[in-house]
């Protein structure tokens, strides 16, 4: 069976509970001295260069690994719908080939916050790459990136 | 120590080339030994050494119809792997954690103050 080349494939959707109030949440994503304070996982800082939070506007900032490593990313802002929506292009540069898109949703729940993170890639390859790239800046290891867009080809018919 | 034995885990079952390929091929199919040795240009003892190798690490099983045995795929053996690089998951979790904790100071702050930090209550 030849692999389905659906918009599935090149999309990653996490869900996640976040135990506060939905304007919080939002609140944290509107400016760099809230974004520089969780941004990233643990071990991770960002220093940021260029902010305009607007629909057209620019994030340009460096995250520093735990390990000293400088990656540098650039985000426009798509759509930013208070406290609700926010849909970004993400990517190192604004001329990034691999440049994917996120939509955060930030639903009330109760007195927390679902946040849905969809992430729509270019192509599957894209995909994979990321798949592999995240696990590289997650655990500093890249030696099996190829094997792991291999597995994940694979896994996804079971 | 030795390092782990070509047989003892997923990880190294895939790193082979060839096994690859006999994984992408069973992917579409069961086959015989002859017919995946056929398909890749390998010799058949050296699929067959192949096939035991996945075998042992749970990528495919036999199934014996009369005088044929077929090999079929098994992927769930390789959950081990895709879990093991769901980077893209951590990282979000790690993120998502200290977002929740920036979320919870923004709030507290708040009722500390009395003030909200940006936008004035509705």
């Amino acid at each position: 069976m030849e692999q389905r080349r659906t918009a599935l494939d090149r999309e990653i959707v996490l869900e996640r509970l976040i135990e506060a109030p939905r304007r919080f949440v939002f609140e944290a994503f509107t400016k760099p001295e809230h974004l520089s304070n969780w941004w990233g996982p643990d071990g991770f800082t960002t220093t940021t260069t260029a902010f305009d939070f607007r629909a057209g506007g620019e994030w340009i900032f460096t995250m520093h690994g735990p390990d000293g490593t400088d990656y540098p990313n650039w985000m426009r802002w798509e759509e930013i719908v208070p406290p609700e929506r926010i849909v970004a292009t993400h990517g190192d540069r604004p001329d990034d080939p691999e440049a994917f898109t996120s939509v955060f949703t930030f639903s009330e729940e109760a007195g927390a916050t679902r946040i849905t993170l969809r992430t729509i890639f270019p192509s599957v390859e894209a995909r994979d790459r990321a798949v592999s790239e995240y696990h590289a800046v997650e655990g500093g290891q890249q030696t099996l990136g190829r094997l792991a867009a291999f597995a994940i080809g694979l896994s996804k018919e079971v | 120590m030795p390092r782990a034995a070509t047989t003892s885990d997923v990880f190294n079952a895939i790193a082979e080339p060839q096994r690859r390929r006999i994984l992408s091929l069973l992917r579409e199919r069961e086959h015989t030994v002859g017919a995946i040795s056929h398909s890749l240009g390998l010799a058949q003892p050296t699929t067959s050494k192949h096939l035991k190798v996945l075998k042992e690490v749970g990528l495919v099983d036999v199934e014996t119809h009369g005088r044929q045995r077929l090999y079929r795929l098994d992927a769930r053996g390789l959950r081990e792997v895709h879990e093991w690089t769901g980077g893209f998951e951590r990282f979000w979790e790690g993120t998502f954690d200290r977002l929740e904790t920036y979320a919870r100071d923004l709030e507290r702050k708040e009722r500390e103050d009395g003030t909200t930090p940006h936008s004035p209550r509705p």
